[in-house]
């Protein structure tokens, strides 16, 4: 049997099956203005790849942003918070998991689950686009490289700079000058990493994270933000096995299958 | 006695010449990267408009977040100071003058004397701020001297539920994908920059009669909102209010 899970953040929308709690098809595209029209696409383009048809799906999920609306439209059974999803998600990779990291493109959340894999407490920040995937885009924007470069070019750094501001609208000046300056691209990288994982940190303090943390979200893809919460945490996280980009539809999936479990 | 003030803010540079208390030249710059290299021909610039020769300065004061690059000045005096000193010389009754600058709200509190007796800032934070406003109006093609001119055609506020700039600037874009008109969008912008500094401003605790400096307070829909959100009596600053921390520092060199 057959089951799915879709999320629809606010950059990007991911649809994940899986059969007996293993992912047989994932993908990832960019969102289309309607978060229904985001699903439709992402099962499309997800099941075009695949053998199977979307009534094959015995039960799918829905989460992230509209995630109301797509089980409305009856897309889906059900909507799930996706902190719900990411917690379960991450724990069903790893059961020792109680503190997850996810970082999205509009907000940041740390999780906290319990033996069970259940939802035990979160904090989250969407006020503030410091500490999002947000002020990555914008600075590797202004500073002209992929967000996919920023991660690894910062790692050869031997002289990160330093950010007065917090502000993503003030720290985008202060790149500007290091620009100015002609400070090296990869230390400006360098201490932009370093300042996102700083709100990363500040915000999971507040929940007291465990050891056995995991990061799942776009960013988790930034290795030197990661390392540089490991290295402030003094935690070594825990891999995923998966794009922890999908975490949020794996999870979706799997309270599908849960959901049918439990008839 | 013919004194210079010279505030170097983070987004422009100002410079003014009083004769005693009288403004007889101002310019205003946008700061720029090596604003180092530039400051002395602007304040020759200044100096030129006002008529006069260097010689016949009698005293130059600085302020400003970038005041150390005021190789000449007699004194640097902090922007509190400066503005408290302008806003109660020229308005004495003041006891709150709340300067909304490029990258700061500081809201302060005055003596008789025109002396910060308390003040309350927020510059970790761009929502309320000069650079919230130009990065909104920059987004919808609007100059920000025409601010003015383009909330007179609204006819409605579309309210912005950001606080964050960085979201805001999201925000922005979809009321105009959603087909909102600029000057109702604008005027949305204006309310929740005003918004932000009428809540400091409360925090703070209000005083009798205040005053509004800095870039924003030109904006008179902006100062317009502020007023009908705080309680005392507003008194407009008699000069460019952008004007005022150097206007300060040109007095206090008197």
């Amino acid at each position: 049997m057959f089951f799915a899970g879709i999320d629809i953040g606010s950059l990007t929308a991911q649809a994940v099956v899986i059969k007996n709690g293993k992912i047989i098809g994932a993908k990832t595209i960019s969102v289309l203005p309607h978060p229904v029209d985001s699903a439709k696409e992402v099962i499309d383009r997800l099941l075009s790849k695949q053998e199977i048809k979307w009534e094959d799906i015995k039960c799918a999920v829905s989460t992230g942003y509209g995630r109301e609306k797509i089980q409305q439209e009856g897309l889906t059974r059900e909507n799930i918070s996706e902190i719900s999803c990411h917690g379960l998600g991450a724990y069903t990779i790893n059961p020792n998991i109680r503190t997850v990291i996810d970082i999205g493109g509009q907000d940041a959340k740390v999780i906290k689950v319990n033996q069970s894999g259940k939802l035990d407490n979160f904090v989250m920040n969407d006020k503030c686009a410091a500490g999002t995937g947000h002020f990555l885009e914008v600075m590797s924007k202004t500073l002209g490289v992929s967000l996919d470069e920023l991660g690894p070019m910062s790692r050869k750094s031997r002289k990160p700079v330093e950010m007065s501001n917090r502000c993503t609208i003030y720290v985008e000046t202060e790149v500007i000058h290091f620009l100015q300056q002609g400070v090296s691209k990869i230390d400006i990288a360098a201490g932009i990493n370093r300042a996102m994982a700083e709100r990363v940190v500040a915000l999971a303090r507040r929940v007291e994270p465990e050891k056995e943390i995991m990061m799942t979200g776009g960013v988790a893809k930034n290795v030197a933000v990661k390392s540089e919460i490991e290295k402030t945490l003094k935690v070594k996280m825990v891999k995923s096995k998966i794009d922890p980009q999908i975490m949020g539809a794996y999870g979706a999936a799997l309270f599908a299958q849960k959901q049918e479990g439990a008839k | 006695m013919i004194t210079v003030g010279c505030d170097i803010g983070s987004l422009f540079a100002k410079a003014v010449i009083l004769d005693d208390d009288e403004l007889i030249a101002s310019k205003i710059v946008r700061t720029t990267g090596n604003m180092a290299d530039e400051v002395d021909e602007f304040l020759k610039d200044v100096i030129r408009e006002a008529g006069l020769s260097r010689d016949r300065i009698d005293c130059l004061g600085g302020t400003g977040a970038g005041a150390d690059i005021l190789k000449d000045a007699e004194f640097v005096e902090s922007t509190l100071t400066c503005v408290g000193a302008a806003s109660s010389y020229y308005i004495p009754e003041t006891r709150l003058s709340i300067d909304i600058g490029g990258q700061s709200i500081t809201s302060m509190l005055l003596d008789e004397n025109g002396r910060v007796l308390n003040f309350m800032r927020n510059d970790k934070c761009a929502s309320g701020s000069g650079r919230f406003l130009e990065v909104m109006s920059d987004k919808l093609d609007v100059e920000i001297e025409d601010i003015d001119q383009t909330v007179a055609k609204s006819r409605k506020t579309v309210a912005i539920s950001n606080q964050c700039g960085v979201f805001a600037e999201s925000e922005v874009i979809t009321h105009v994908n959603n087909g909102e008109q600029t000057p109702d969008i604008i005027a949305g912008v204006c309310d929740s920059v005003a918004n932000m500094v009428a809540t400091q401003g409360r925090r703070f605790g209000m005083a009798e009669h205040y005053t509004l400096t800095g870039g924003v307070a030109k904006i008179n829909f902006v100062t317009g909102v502020i007023k009908g959100k705080l309680d005392g009596t507003f008194h407009p600053f008699p000069f460019d209010p952008q004007l005022a921390a150097a206007i300060g520092a040109a007095l206090l060199g008197d």
